[in-house]
């Protein structure tokens, strides 16, 4: 055993526990991170959050009902635009990949993808609140739809792309029509993976702040009124965060821990989505 | 062997493209009706893609293109307005690798063609799913997990349920490209088995690497170099006494 | 027995076709009407303040006088040190999971890392804010002060809020789409070369220096493009922390305000129609700067790949 030899080998065992150690600046605020949340989050949470709306400003109390059915109405509305245009992006980009047109949409969704959600906001703000004159849930879910729609045309191209050709030249070789071989083998042999995809993209839009608050702006009281503006879980987080109250503040942290609730629920349950069949076919195999 | 005369399948002058490339030059052959007929030749002959020509499968590939005449039941269908999609209802086939649907069961991969051309009848599909089954030899041992996922299935009888879900759509014509250099040879073993008992219905063109394979199954065996079909005739002939040169250097393993 | 369908096959596929094609259209038709009218929006500054927009870093609503250059300036600043901060850790994790840790538990550390980047944006604000900042205020500040107290990055007065937080927020934020990247990146290595240069009796870390990092070093730069393009357009956690003061120093510790952020903080409130032209021309050039860096990340880490893949 040489000097060298044993440097190299001191070198070695170095490089790797920083490789390692690197994961902790990964895994700590992330853990930090959920701590506070669900300590100040959990604390601060009761009954009166889903049920009551605010109380005039100053006053301990109220809760945010409307932001919680503002945030479903809007991530609603958006996804049942967005999720079949997103969808049928998806299978275009995937199935007709060639022509010049699928290019120009290709190059439009990457755009659409690294658009920072404030300039979407201003987009929407232009395209909806200037012509009716208001901010509206509608610009809010215009807003939102427009995060959903290239992520979930991402998502559909990769999963569909994945479709080997000789499974297409099968469906094609019994007599099928094109369009038929689409809808019916390639989109249903991979509809769990796509849904997951959908609920990613749900997920993200349902947590997003920055293009909610000149569009759908917000409201203390509970509306579903699609003209008017609409309150929403993280504009309200936010606005009562910056507040100076105490009270708002605590709210804020429970509202932070519905949202990563419900955020990171629908993540996670479409993560297991995937495995949805395997689980169906467990209790099919169990029972006699 | 055969002796069954009448035409079910003839093909004229066919040639195909990739492109500029010329993959297939003018090829002539008739297929009698109820006969197994075997397509050999080195690798990149041409052989699979003249067999995705018969059913104009080759056309979906982008680049792709096939002129001549293939005239079933005397009707030229490579003509430009007869609709591909109907031609494959009338021709099956069967590819290299088992390629069941994936998240379809068994049953629904076998009644999938029936079923997308608007047969609803559960009665009917159930009826065809056992039949077509029972003809691809696999009826015994699937009969009791009709709804597992046909992914779940051996290799060969992926193929085998393949051959099934081919069957299904009612074709007289039956192309299988290279259906078992994917299989074990037991499994192999089992679909050549198979084949002899399908030629009872359908006309059979299989494309096939192994020499041996063709000489045991087909009654007729053509032989393909670069794209130009060199030798065609009974495949007992073909096998023990082949008229051209480069035929007996192909098959006694000079070459290829 | 054979039944002829009402519309044929071709045409249905050709429906099918155009139906799909006219989806296609409309997004790309709103895309464009989006950005024109974007652009129109902005055109008023645009021709108020010209060049001088970026180069000036004036800002007051109430004289209706704007100049962007502190937003330009803080931007930058800001997602500059948070891709500093990530790479090399994203880099790390990405070589720790693929290369050497079980298959199975770096799986769930991959899981972990992507958690990040599901949390929304508004809650890693509200972390910071009430916990990062005072802990920047309290333990780092103190600690920078003492031992790296000579530069000035690391002068001047502390209050927690500032460039310095914002950018550890935005760093930690970034590390999943730099980390993805990146592995995906390692994964296209052939294993017959890892093999090579471990046949040579390279250590484990030589093997990754010699046969991982080297020929992947570009898709690396790529990836750490694609976390700075996502950091540029960072709003809501970088708007809470950063203290939204349009000034430029030289001081980690001083707040700022980014583009992003001073959009988020005065676009809903702006009456003046110049204000709201300057904060449209404000996200002109931050819409710019982000399609820019995202092109170039994406054609450096394709162009990586393919490269890769042509050696197989």
């Amino acid at each position: 055993m040489n000097s060298s030899f044993k440097f190299r080998k001191f070198k070695n065992i170095f490089f790797m526990s920083l490789f390692a150690l690197s994961s902790l600046f990964v895994l700590i605020p992330l853990f930090l991170i959920f701590k506070y949340v669900f300590m100040m989050g959990a604390t601060s949470l009761n009954f009166d959050f889903f049920t009551q709306l605010p109380m005039p400003v100053g006053e301990d109390g109220g809760g945010m009902k409307h932001a919680i059915w503002g945030t479903l109405t809007m991530v609603g509305i958006a996804a049942s635009v967005a999720v079949p245009l997103g969808l049928f992006c998806g299978i275009y980009l995937s199935e007709f990949d060639k022509s010049p047109l699928a290019n120009a949409l290709r190059f439009c969704i990457d755009l659409l993808t690294g658009v920072p959600s404030i300039v979407i906001g201003i987009f929407a703000y232009i395209l909806v609140v200037v012509p009716f004159k208001s901010f509206s849930a509608l610009a809010g879910s215009f807003a939102l739809g427009i995060i959903i729609l290239p992520i979930l045309t991402r998502s559909t191209e990769e999963i569909l792309k994945l479709v080997p050709a000789h499974m297409k030249e099968a469906a094609l070789a019994l007599g099928m029509p094109r369009w038929k071989v689409i809808y019916y083998i390639v989109v249903r042999s991979n509809l769990s993976a796509l849904i997951t995809g959908m609920m990613l993209a749900l997920s993200r839009a349902a947590g997003e702040t920055a293009p909610l608050l000149f569009t759908a702006f917000g409201t203390r009281f509970l509306s579903f009124d699609l003209q008017s503006p609409m309150a929403s879980l993280p504009v309200q987080i936010y606005t009562y965060a910056i507040s100076p109250f105490d009270d708002w503040q605590r709210q804020a942290w429970a509202g932070a821990f519905v949202l990563i609730i419900l955020v990171l629920g629908l993540n996670l349950l479409s993560r297991c989505l995937i495995n949805y069949k395997a689980i169906i076919d467990f209790f099919k195999k169990g029972s006699p | 062997m055969n002796t069954n005369t009448e035409t079910d399948l003839e093909v004229k002058n066919l040639h195909a493209w990739f492109g500029q490339f010329h993959a297939v030059k003018g090829i002539s052959v008739v297929y009698p009706k109820q006969s197994i007929n075997a397509i050999i030749g080195p690798s990149g002959c041409g052989k699979s893609t003249f067999i995705r020509c018969l059913n104009r499968i080759h056309e979906e590939v982008p680049g792709a293109r096939s002129e001549g005449e293939i005239i079933l039941k005397g009707v030229n269908i490579n003509a430009p307005n007869i609709d591909p999609v109907s031609i494959r209802r009338q021709i099956g086939m069967v590819f290299q690798k088992p390629n069941p649907f994936p998240s379809l069961s068994i049953f629904e991969n076998t009644i999938i063609g029936l079923k997308l051309q608007g047969v609803r009848q559960k009665a009917k599909l159930m009826e065809a799913a056992e039949t077509c089954l029972r003809k691809a030899a696999l009826w015994d041992e699937v009969k009791d997990k009709l709804h597992q996922q046909g992914t779940s299935l051996s290799g060969g009888q992926q193929q085998r349920l393949c051959i099934a879900r081919a069957l299904a759509v009612n074709p007289s014509v039956l192309l299988m490209d290279e259906p078992t250099s994917a299989l074990d040879p037991i499994a192999s073993a089992k679909i050549e088995d198979l084949m002899s008992d399908l030629k009872k219905e359908f006309t059979v063109v299989v494309v096939t690497h192994n020499m041996q394979q063709a000489a045991r199954i087909a009654d007729y065996t053509s032989f393909y170099i670069l794209g130009e079909m060199i030798e065609h005739g009974l495949s007992s002939e073909i096998f023990t006494n082949p008229k051209v040169p480069q035929t007996e250097d192909y098959i006694t393993g000079r070459f290829g | 027995m054979k039944k002829t369908p009402l519309i044929s096959f071709r045409l249905q596929d050709k429906l099918n076709y155009s139906f799909l094609s006219l989806i296609a259209l409309l997004i790309i038709a709103l895309l464009i009407v989006m950005i024109t009218l974007l652009f129109r929006e902005a055109y008023p500054a645009v021709e108020q303040f010209g060049w001088g927009f970026i180069t000036d870093s004036y800002w007051d609503p109430a004289a209706d006088e704007y100049g962007g250059l502190a937003f330009l300036f803080g931007t930058v600043v800001t997602a500059s040190i948070a891709v500093f901060l990530a790479a090399p850790v994203s880099i790390s994790i990405a070589l720790f999971i693929n290369e050497i840790l079980p298959a199975k538990i770096g799986k769930v550390l991959g899981l972990f890392v992507e958690m990040i980047a599901a949390i929304p944006s508004i809650v890693f604000g509200l972390w910071g804010l009430f916990f990062l900042a005072p802990w920047v205020n309290t333990t780092l500040t103190p600690f920078l002060k003492s031992t790296l107290g000579f530069l000035p990055l690391f002068q001047g007065p502390s209050f927690g809020i500032g460039i310095l937080t914002a950018s550890m927020i935005l760093g930690l934020m970034i590390i999943p789409t730099i980390s993805s990247i990146c592995k995906e990146v390692f994964k296209t290595i052939p294993a017959h070369q890892k093999e090579a240069a471990l046949a040579l009796g390279a250590t484990r870390y030589e093997m990754l220096r010699l046969s991982v990092i080297g020929p992947s070093f570009s898709g690396i730069i790529g990836a750490s493009a694609l976390g700075l393009g996502r950091a540029l357009g960072e709003t809501m956690a970088v708007a809470m922390v950063i203290g939204n003061s349009p000034q430029i120093t030289s001081s980690l510790f001083a707040p700022a305000a980014t583009m992003a952020s001073i959009i988020a903080n005065e676009y809903a409130e702006a009456d003046s129609e110049l204000h709201i032209s300057a904060l449209c021309f404000v996200a002109v050039l931050l819409f710019f700067v982000t399609f820019i860096i995202n092109f170039m990340a994406r054609t450096i880490v394709w162009k990586n790949e393919r490269r890769l893949k042509s050696r197989g």
